[in-house]
């Protein structure tokens, strides 16, 4: 009884949250303009090759794909680095370096993108992927090495211990031992920075234009553009969303507990 | 990028640190600094440098283009006065309330609601919960054009059920296009409050709830006296989290109103982006970046200390 009506609730819920995208799933899908609802069979399938094709979304997508597996690999790059550095071998002068590094937890982007944009203007890196590769990578390199270094604190100190008495040294240790160790901590970590950046807005929106665009401002400008053809526009949205959706439907567990542990930290 | 220091473990984290760590040795210490080197470099080009040149952009009239001049406190001044840049405060307080306290409570009620033994299917609620955290704003923000449109789901339902006459152009609406941003927000951090404090309350040792009973305490009283305390770690999480992206509101606005109609759905970060790449006031522009920084940092510290407060 009391286990029914758990249901219930979860369920008036769920239904809340999955309706406003089953409207926009619906309107995808619509032959009519105006994006109202049809039956299975008037489905209108090829809405999505229209989309792709009139926003140009396969230099946009891959834009965004580049910028993303870029980011994703260099962030971990990184965070491997400065998470074995604060959490297995110590630092020298983590007594303050660590705080200024969770800091950047809590500095947001409108804090730095004046400067930044104009920084980078002058030395010609607006409007170039690898400058908002770099800026991407400045700012998750807080989170990575805060993510890291928990994830290699809480491997066991034996294995350190026994690896260093075979005369490992910290290079061959962490490339060999630790972060092996550390897989699923890792892939965690490309899951999220991978949906981190395939989503961002502001900083694409800021610093690429014309064809250097990625999918997100692709899909605001195209929305734009076609205000009146909503069935187009919201599959559009669905092409956009479908990359990291997928992920998620794929390793749910994984982007849940990731984004609730990042979410509370230490 | 993404969140805010505060106490509690989770129980749901993967990498705790339950297991005593290696301990580092005197001399790794500076092999250690050489292994942070390359991360601490490139934070510190792209984030603590610019923090800096922030605040010393705020102190300068600078139209992007020709010679800046010295400006003191004025972009400051002009932030905290000019009427239509005063009014972003406002409006980010009515997004509180829709991005921070709904949800909360809505999380709240949900947790308090749902019994805490095990359900079978919890992981498909909590995909589907957790669903908007991963969706792209931009496309968030389409799914709600398109609701909020005049012949949009809304209105038809509005008119369905007798009540066509408050049927309107919701985003297009001086007083109603603000409320109508903050139910997205609403609709965004719900889930992620309710799994978060659902989560929270299964790691509430069982004997509370059994002395409470005992003590001959109802459902309600149960709540106040032991979910409610037990949550404190997730609610200053949730309140930090929510709070910040209430104040950061960008995407969301930039998508569907551009702040309008008039300025009636203006908020600090579209002001900035106006101000530091329309008609460049970029001093203007670093000053906002600043306080909305320094408010920030005041929002999660406080909410920290108070949370851990007995």
């Amino acid at each position: 009884m009391e286990r029914a009506f758990n249901y219930v609730i979860l369920t008036i819920l769920a239904v809340l949250v999955l309706f406003p995208v089953g409207t926009f799933l619906v309107a995808a899908l619509s032959p009519d303009r105006s994006g109202k609802p049809v039956g299975f069979s008037d489905f209108a399938w090829d809405n999505f090759a229209t989309a792709w094709r009139d926003a140009d979304f396969s230099r946009a997508m891959t834009v965004s794909l580049i910028v993303a597996v870029c980011v994703v690999a260099g962030q971990v790059i990184l965070a491997l680095l400065g998470g074995y550095a604060f959490g297995v071998l110590g630092v020298a002068g983590d007594k303050w370096l660590f705080p200024v590094v969770l800091l950047g937890m809590m500095i947001s982007l409108e804090a730095i993108i004046v400067p930044l944009y104009y920084q980078f203007r002058t030395f010609g890196l607006t409007n170039s992927l690898p400058g908002i590769i770099l800026i991407h990578l400045g700012m998750g390199v807080p989170f990575g090495i805060f993510w890291m270094r928990a994830a290699f604190r809480a491997l066991p100190r034996s294995a350190f211990e026994s690896a260093e008495l075979d005369g490992a040294g910290p290079l061959r240790m962490l490339r060999s031992m630790a972060a092996p160790m550390a897989r699923p901590a890792i892939y965690t970590l490309i899951l999220l920075s991978f949906m981190w950046t395939w989503n961002d807005y502001f900083l694409s929106l800021v610093f690429l234009h014309g064809d250097n665009q990625t999918a997100t401002v692709a899909l605001g400008v195209f929305q734009g553009k076609y205000v009146t053809q909503i069935n187009l526009m919201a599959a559009g949205g669905l092409i956009v969303a479908a990359p990291v959706l997928a992920l998620y439907v794929v390793f749910q567990r994984k982007f849940i507990s990731g984004m609730l542990a990042g979410a509370i930290k230490e | 990028m993404t969140a805010t220091a505060t106490g509690t473990p989770t129980p749901v984290s993967e990498p705790t640190t339950h297991q005593k760590s290696a301990r580092p040795r005197r001399r790794n210490r500076w092999i250690g600094l050489g292994f942070a080197a390359l991360p601490l470099a490139v934070y510190a080009l792209v984030v603590l440098v610019p923090l800096a040149q922030s605040v010393q952009f705020s102190f300068y009239q600078w139209d992007g283009v020709s010679a800046s001049t010295w400006a003191g406190l004025d972009n400051y001044k002009t932030f905290l006065t000019d009427p239509v840049l005063r009014s972003t405060f406002g409006h980010v307080l009515v997004l509180i309330g829709f991005f921070a306290l709904l949800p909360i409570a809505l999380g709240l009620l949900s947790a308090a609601l749902l019994t805490r033994a095990k359900q079978p299917g919890m992981a498909v609620y909590r995909w589907i919960f957790f669903l908007p955290q991963v969706m792209t704003t931009v496309v968030i923000a389409l799914v709600f054009k398109r609701i909020y449109a005049p012949d949009g789901p809304l209105n038809t339902a509005l008119e369905a059920v007798g009540l066509g006459s408050f049927a309107k152009t919701w985003l297009g609406d001086f007083t109603w296009a603000l409320p109508a941003l903050g139910m997205i927000g609403t609709w965004v951090t719900f889930g992620f409050c309710m799994v978060l404090f659902i989560s929270g309350t299964s790691a509430i040792a069982p004997e509370l709830y059994e002395a409470a009973r005992i003590d001959g305490a109802g459902p309600v009283k149960e709540f106040f006296a032991v979910t409610l305390p037990g949550l404190r770690g997730q609610m200053a999480v949730a309140l930090t989290l929510t709070i910040t992206a209430a104040l950061r509101t960008f995407d969301l606005v930039w998508v569907t109103t551009h702040g309008g109609p008039g300025t009636s759905t203006l908020t600090p970060a579209v002001a900035l982006y106006k101000a530091a790449f329309q008609n460049p006031q970029v001093g203007l522009a670093a000053a906002i970046g600043v306080v909305m920084a320094i408010l920030c940092l005041i929002i999660a510290i406080v909410i920290t200390r108070v949370s851990e407060r007995d």
